[in-house]
Formats: C-alpha cells, sequence, structure tokens
C-alpha cells in the first residue's frame, strides 16, 4: 500500500462547508447574456471592423464593447480582444478624447467605460504575439558575454503597450479610479 | 524622463490607488488568526482579479489586490546579461533587509523581480498615496541605479583592462 502523509493533506479541501470550496458562480450576477461563441465573436469583429473603415471610430468602439463576449469561452474572449485592441489602435491619438467622451457618455455609458478598462487591462496581460523568443543563454562557456542582439531600448510590444497606456491615462481621467475597482471586483471578466 | 514611462508610471499610480482600498479581515480558517489573505488564498471570493500593467515585454507590474493586502510584484528592465546580474543582486540586497522597508516581501513572484506586500495594517500605519508615492519612486529609482551600475562597471573594466595590459605595452 502506497504510503501516504496524512499530515501533509489539506482537509479543508475536502470539507464542503470550507472557505475554500465558496462557489464562485454565485457571485455572478443572474442577468448574464448567453454564451457566445468564437465565429460569433469574428462575426462582431467583421462587423467593426467595417465600421472603422467606414470612418466613424466611436461607433465602432461603442459596438465593440457592447458586444463583450462576458459569458463566452475563451477563444470567443481571445477573438474579442484581437477586435477590440484592433479599434483601439486604429484611433488616432488626437481622436482619443472625443470618441471616449462620445462613449462613456449616454445610455449605458458607464458600463461600457468599465467594459474598456477591462479590455485594457486584459490587453496589457496578454504577451505580445509578434515577438522573437530572446535567447538568454551565452555564446561562450565562460557563462559571460556582451555579445548580442543589438538592443533598441524597448522590449517587444512596446508600441501596442504605449496606445494601451494612454487609452488608460485617458479613461481614467474621464471616469475616475472607481472604474478600475470595478474591474478588480467584478467576476465577469472580458 | 522618456516619453512612455511617464503614462506607464501614472497607470501604475492609478491602479495601485484603485487597489489600496483594503480593510481589517480576520481569517475564515483558523480563530484569532488574521493573515494576508492574498498569500493564505483560503478562500477564493476574498481574492480580486489581478492586474497587469506593461510597458512592453519586459517591463510590467502585477498588482494582485484582496480583502486585506495587496501584492505588488515588478518586473525591471533587463537589456542585457550585465543588467540581468546586477538586477538580481540589488534585489538579493534589498530583499536581505525586508524589515526595514516593511511592505518589501521577501521572496518575489515567480516572473517577477521585486515583490510588495501591503497590508491593511500598512495602509493605517502609513499614508496611504505616501505608500503610491513610494513603488512609483522606487520604480523610478531602481531604473537609474541599474543603468548606473552598469556605467560604473564598464568604467572599472575599462580601468582594470588598461592597468592589467600595460607590463605588455
Amino acid at each position: 500500500m502506497a504510503q501516504l502523509n496524512y499530515r501533509t493533506i489539506n482537509i479543508d479541501v475536502l470539507d464542503p462547508d470550507s472557505s475554500i470550496n465558496f462557489p464562485m458562480d454565485t457571485l455572478l450576477p443572474a442577468t448574464l447574456p448567453a454564451p457566445t461563441t468564437s465565429s460569433a465573436a469574428a462575426a462582431v469583429a467583421g462587423e467593426v471592423r467595417q465600421l472603422l473603415r467606414g470612418g466613424d471610430p466611436e461607433a465602432a468602439l461603442r459596438h465593440v464593447l457592447d458586444t463583450a463576449p462576458l459569458g463566452g469561452d475563451e477563444r470567443a474572449k481571445e477573438v474579442h480582444l484581437a477586435a477590440v485592441t484592433e479599434v483601439l489602435q486604429g484611433i488616432r491619438q488626437g481622436e482619443m478624447s472625443r470618441v471616449l467622451e462620445g462613449v462613456c457618455t449616454g445610455e449605458g455609458g458607464a458600463g461600457r467605460a468599465d467594459c474598456l478598462m477591462k479590455y485594457l487591462y486584459k490587453g496589457m496581460a496578454s504577451p505580445v504575439s509578434n515577438q522573437t523568443p530572446r535567447k538568454s543563454v551565452s555564446p561562450q562557456n565562460t557563462g559571460f558575454s556582451q555579445i548580442q542582439g543589438r538592443n533598441l531600448g524597448e522590449g517587444g510590444g512596446g508600441q501596442q503597450m504605449s496606445v494601451l497606456l494612454s487609452w488608460h491615462e485617458k479613461l481614467v481621467e474621464l471616469v475616475g479610479t472607481g472604474s478600475i475597482v470595478r474591474v478588480m471586483t467584478d467576476r465577469r471578466t472580458v | 524622463m522618456s516619453t512612455s514611462l511617464r503614462p506607464y508610471l501614472q497607470c501604475v499610480r492609478s491602479s495601485l490607488s484603485a487597489a489600496l482600498a483594503i480593510s481589517n479581515f480576520a481569517s475564515q480558517t483558523s480563530e484569532r488568526h488574521n493573515v494576508p489573505e492574498i498569500e493564505a488564498a483560503s478562500s477564493p471570493e476574498l481574492l480580486l482579479n489581478p492586474l497587469v500593467i506593461s510597458r512592453n515585454s519586459d517591463e510590467r507590474t502585477f498588482i494582485e489586490p484582496s480583502v486585506n493586502s495587496v501584492r505588488v510584484s515588478l518586473k525591471v528592465k533587463q537589456a542585457d546579461e550585465i543588467e540581468h546580474i546586477l538586477v538580481h543582486k540589488f534585489a538579493r540586497f534589498l530583499t536581505q533587509r525586508a524589515d526595514a522597508f516593511l511592505i518589501l516581501r521577501r521572496k518575489p513572484v515567480e516572473g517577477y523581480d521585486i515583490s510588495f506586500l501591503i497590508t491593511n495594517f500598512h495602509t493605517e500605519a502609513m499614508l496611504k498615496h505616501k505608500i503610491v508615492d513610494f513603488v512609483i519612486e522606487f520604480m523610478e529609482e531602481v531604473d537609474k541605479e541599474i543603468s548606473e551600475m552598469k556605467l560604473f562597471l564598464n568604467a572599472r573594466a575599462r580601468f582594470v583592462a588598461e592597468s592589467f595590459l600595460t607590463p605588455f605595452d
């Protein structure tokens, strides 16, 4: 019989009433939208791209935030994140404030602001795709060398991150830090 | 200050001030205990969504908020191997003196160079905006410190090499 050290077992996990087994789905509201699939998210991305090409960035951002897949699977969320990032990068620096004000006012504006804030953090958390893996092994067997690829001062993804950071700054200016608190506490992740 | 550093620090500042809304919370698992929930992770509902703020792929801040504690982890820019060694030594020097820093965590979170653990007792004893200021200032200083150390190191290496090779001249 296998030797088992009973002292190392975390018995709290086995107790259904223990706080570690807190039912997390009770924290989600009942009004959660129906789960969406990645194909639905891709369809939204297509619509949004059309709006963006049509020269209406405000409507594009509004639409992409209204259709956030709060109840979707991981794949749908990823596709939607790509769509949001595309919209954010497609809007020029000078237009940011005007677009944001338009999106964050009116019916459901606060919800859209919170949703945008969620996407800004998610965009910064996701690893940058077009990035060459940095070789960390030294070419010399003494284990130390300064020979390496030219360092351009910025790591990968600096451009995309600076777009997200400037959006974040503008959004905090407009809606305050309360929006960040709602991102942290809201269990409906995007 | 470089143009992309300011929005990065501004973002960390606003996120951190939002995350530092913490209050006293006794442990739910053991009586008369009061532990930082972010470390104990004894109940999932007390941990909030973690935030990552990144300036680029090798410079980022990770904020893990919970009901009574916030863990802030920094990844300092390391452009080459010298900087990697310097950051490691610097972080080691600080963490060995963690008691004097009050909010410094003795061991960084995996994937990061240095971590702070701010509990509700810290926010009660100290001013919240001063804690945020400290973290921001630390982030500014550590970059400066590392590049300064690197310059000194290179200057010294050049001097050593010169005096070593003088007899063969």
